[in-house]
């Protein structure tokens, strides 16, 4: 019984990178599609539940996500960057899409991020530690959905995804500086958008009357 | 440090960054002594902490089983899969530049093949023009020259076509190259054997002589027995004179050109 000539081909396992999964995904391994999908598919989806606060949306943007990378997976490009970065970018402008397609959220106006960004923000003491961590996460998620599209997508990537600036500026494609910026007017607009109303009024008047100590 | 630089480094003190010991140690003394920075510092480390509780709350969060089942479904059934394709090369580029190559060619060649076509009909308009200069030569030879050997009568060829008594004096199609290129100039035109005006004493052509081409009304054509058109009778015809050295004109044919 001879045995059939067929020519050697490299199995996808876990120990592969994503360059080598991507690899023979697109030679048709169904395997690495697989093994690829399940390493990565976590963290698109979150991001892009965390940007939409949609399920539906999010669910339709990894999907997306992933037939882009079966149709164009060649277009990736290691030398500019990781592929969780490619595929995070890639998702964001799905999301933006939908989110500028569908108007699911209303964001705040440009003038009014900057008026309030511009301010000094105050706060009391114990602002989230009376409210119970329920209350608090859901809060926090919906003061992050409030966000305009530029501050969400940097709270998301360095806050809840945990990304390093690299990364994120990576995926943003834009410098670094620019999202250590982004972010910190992103987290004064949160502390804005968490702060109780009552306390609210009392911190504007506290923040125009006071003075600022220049020690 | 002041409180403007205390508010450029708060979020990265709440989020725990890592920065310079000296900056961090001057920003810690700068919270202990402002009450309105500590606060500040205070609401960023409560807001990290709430965002960490978001995150951990999100940790397990993932993308429906079903969607995993669809994307293999979609990757075996529809043939979403293409091969690596090379990055759009220059092929379609140098294929249309050899075409439109070919084409130059091709044409060019053409143009040559109708020009050559075209060049026996100059030949055939060369040959009187030939036959004049040899004559001219014979006239214009001086009396001292060796008399040239008589050639071979011409035969005339067979497509010699004789039209109201004008001979048109056509070449064969061998004539070769080089006269054709030498005659290329001349006017195509016909024209009649000389004829003589008096009694033709060759030894006074041997002594040379020149051919004069004139204008004559087309009614001295009557005078040497060619048919006239009477309704063109006033207009001019050329012809060449033949001179001796002596200035007397001893022959005379019609030309026309066409």
């Amino acid at each position: 019984m001879t045995a059939a000539f067929r020519p050697f081909r490299m199995k996808a396992n876990n120990d592969q990178n994503d360059g080598e999964l991507l690899r023979l995904m697109l030679a048709g391994d169904e395997d690495a599609l697989t093994l690829l999908y399940r390493r990565r598919q976590a963290a698109i989806y979150r991001f892009a539940l965390q940007m939409s606060g949609s399920p539906s949306v999010a669910e339709d943007v990894t999907q997306e996500v992933f037939l882009f990378l079966m149709r164009q997976g060649h277009v990736f490009d290691a030398a500019r960057g990781s592929l969780p970065s490619f595929l995070l970018g890639v998702a964001r402008n799905y999301v933006l899409r939908r989110l500028r397609g569908e108007q699911l959220l209303v964001t705040l106006a440009d003038d009014y991020e900057d008026e309030v960004a511009s301010e000094q923000t105050r706060t009391e003491p114990g602002l989230l530690e009376e409210l119970t961590r329920a209350e608090t996460i859901e809060a926090v998620r919906k003061a992050i959905l409030s966000l305009p599209e530029r501050y969400r997508e940097v709270v998301v990537l360095c806050e809840l995804q945990e990304l390093s600036y690299v990364e994120t500026a990576e995926i943003l494609g834009c410098a670094i500086g620019t999202v250590r910026s982004r972010l910190h007017r992103a987290r004064s607009l949160l502390l804005t958008k968490l702060r109780p109303a009552e306390q609210a009024d009392q911190t504007t008047e506290v923040t125009v009357k006071s003075a600022r100590c220049f020690a | 440090m002041n409180c403007q630089r205390f508010e450029e480094l708060v979020s990265e003190l709440a989020r725990g960054q890592i920065m310079d010991a000296d900056l961090q140690r001057d920003a810690l003394d700068h919270e202990r002594e402002c009450r309105e920075c500590m606060l500040r510092l205070n609401a960023e480390e409560h807001l990290t902490r709430g965002l960490h509780a978001l995150k951990l709350e999100m940790e397990s969060v993932s993308a429906p089983m079903a969607l995993e089942s669809h994307l293999v479904e979609a990757f075996r059934t529809r043939n979403v899969v293409h091969p690596i394709v090379p990055r759009r090369t220059m092929a379609r580029y140098w294929l249309t530049a050899v075409a439109a190559l070919l084409l130059i060619v091709f044409g060019v060649v053409a143009a040559r093949w109708r020009h050559e076509q075209k060049q026996p009909r100059q030949v055939e308009a060369a040959v009187p023009s030939k036959q004049y200069e040899k004559q001219a030569v014979a006239y214009n030879r001086t009396p001292d020259q060796p008399k040239p050997e008589r050639p071979a009568p011409e035969r005339r060829p067979k497509r010699e076509r004789r039209l109201n008594g004008l001979v048109a004096k056509t070449p064969s199609r061998n004539a070769n190259r080089d006269e054709s290129q030498i005659s290329n100039h001349v006017v195509k035109e016909i024209a009649t054997d000389f004829v003589a005006l008096s009694y033709l004493n060759p030894e006074n052509i041997q002594e040379g002589g020149q051919i004069v081409r004139v204008e004559l009304p087309r009614s001295a054509m009557a005078s040497f027995g060619f048919p006239v058109n009477m309704d063109r009778y006033n207009e001019k015809v050329k012809a060449d004179v033949l001179l001796g050295v002596d200035g007397v004109a001893h022959a005379i044919r019609f030309v026309k050109e066409y």
